[in-house]
C-alpha cells in the first residue's frame, strides 16, 4: 500500500468495535487451535500487499453523532457497539491537522445508527480496538 | 450545561457532556495501549462458503502466519447468522454483559469490523462487529464466529495484519472481564 504521489502524510482508521471481545456468558468455542489450520490449502484469493502502518490502540460509549441535518442525536448505552469506524487524520495547507470520524453504531436493543462521531462526547465505556494506518508518500517509503 | 469545542475548522455545540460510568475493578491511569509496527501486510480473504466465519478466517490466517490482524468485511450473505447485544449486566459484575445469541437464520453482513487475536491459552478468536440485515431489518451487534455460516458465494475480507506485537485476549481487572490487547510478540 502507498499514498498517491504527493499526498499528505494522513491515518485511515479500521476499528475491530466496541464492547469486550469474549463475553463472560459466551462459550469459547470460538477459538481454534493454530494446529486445526494444518493441511487446509491457503486461500488462493489471498492477496499480499506491503505498506506502513501506525499502531493499534487499544483503550477503555453512549455515543454522540451528527446525522445527516447537522443535528446531534445521543445514542445510550452503555454499552453502544461500533459497527464501522472510518476516517483520517489530515495535514492541511496551513500545517493545521484536521480529524474527522464517521461510522455506525449499534444502541443496547440492536438498532443501528449512523453519522459524523462529535470530537469528545464518545467516551469508550469497555473497549476499543482501533488500527491507524499511517499513508506515506512513495518517497518517504523507497528510502 | 453547553460546551463550546473549538477544532481546527469550525465551533461545534456539545450537549450534553459524555457520562461517567464507574467499572467495577480499579481504574487503570493509562487510557489508551498502543503499540507500533513499522510495516503492515494486506490481504485480500475470500470466506469460503458452508464455513463458520471462525474457521473461515483463523485457518488461512494462521497457515501464512498471522495471529493478529485488523480486517473489514465487505459484506454478504450468510446461511445463518448469530449475533448478540450488550446491554447493562443485571449481576453487576461488570457494566455490560452479553445477551445469549440470537439466531437470525440467511441474513446479509452489510458490512463489519473484525479482530484476530490470541486466547491466554494459545487459540485463535475473532471478535466481530456488524450490520446485517434480515427479514426483519437491520441490526448491530456484536457477531458470534463460530455459528455464523457463509452462504452460498465467498465473502472478501479486507485484512491488516503486521509484525512486532501481537492481539492478545487478556483479563482487564477495571472492567472484569477480558480484553483484547496490544502484547509483545511470542515467536513461535
Amino acid at each position: 500500500m502507498s499514498a498517491a504521489p504527493g499526498r499528505p502524510k494522513q491515518a485511515r482508521t479500521a476499528a475491530a468495535g466496541e464492547g469486550t471481545p469474549v463475553s463472560l456468558a459466551r462459550p469459547p468455542e470460538e477459538a481454534r487451535t493454530a494446529a486445526a489450520g494444518e493441511g487446509t490449502p491457503v486461500n488462493a484469493a489471498l492477496i499480499v500487499e506491503e505498506g506502513a502502518m501506525g499502531r493499534v490502540a487499544y483503550a477503555r460509549v453512549d455515543a454522540c453523532l451528527v446525522d445527516a441535518h447537522g443535528n446531534q442525536r445521543r445514542v445510550h448505552g452503555p454499552a453502544v457497539e461500533i459497527v464501522s469506524l472510518a476516517g483520517e487524520v489530515r495535514l492541511l495547507d496551513d500545517g493545521s491537522l484536521n480529524a474527522a470520524l464517521t461510522g455506525v453504531v449499534a444502541d443496547t436493543a440492536g438498532s443501528v445508527h449512523g453519522g459524523l462521531f462529535v470530537a469528545g462526547s464518545n467516551t469508550v465505556c469497555m473497549t476499543l480496538e482501533v488500527t491507524l494506518e499511517e499513508w506515506l508518500p512513495a518517497s518517504a517509503t523507497s528510502s | 450545561m453547553t460546551a463550546h469545542v473549538r477544532t481546527s475548522s469550525s465551533l461545534h455545540f456539545v450537549e450534553p457532556r459524555a457520562r461517567v460510568i464507574k467499572h467495577p475493578g480499579p481504574l487503570n491511569a493509562q487510557r489508551i495501549q498502543s503499540r507500533s509496527a513499522a510495516f503492515a501486510r494486506h490481504f485480500r480473504l475470500s470466506l469460503g462458503p458452508g464455513t463458520t466465519l471462525a474457521d473461515a478466517v483463523i485457518v488461512p490466517l494462521l497457515q501464512i502466519g498471522v495471529r493478529s490482524a485488523s480486517m473489514t468485511v465487505l459484506g454478504g450473505q450468510f446461511a445463518e447468522l448469530h449475533y448478540c447485544l450488550a446491554p447493562p449486566d443485571p449481576t453487576h459484575q461488570a457494566v455490560i454483559a452479553y445477551t445469549r445469541p440470537r439466531n437470525l437464520g440467511a441474513a446479509l453482513m452489510i458490512f463489519g469490523n473484525a479482530t484476530l487475536a490470541t486466547l491466554p491459552d494459545g487459540k485463535a478468536v475473532v471478535h466481530c462487529h456488524a450490520a446485517v440485515g434480515a427479514s426483519d431489518g437491520v441490526h448491530g451487534g456484536h457477531i458470534v464466529p463460530h455459528l455464523s455460516i457463509v452462504g452460498t458465494e465467498p465473502i472478501s475480507v479486507l485484512v491488516t495484519a503486521w509484525t512486532g506485537f501481537e492481539l492478545s485476549v487478556r483479563f482487564d481487572s477495571e472492567t472484569n472481564i477480558p480484553l483484547i490487547q496490544p502484547t509483545p510478540e511470542v515467536l513461535p
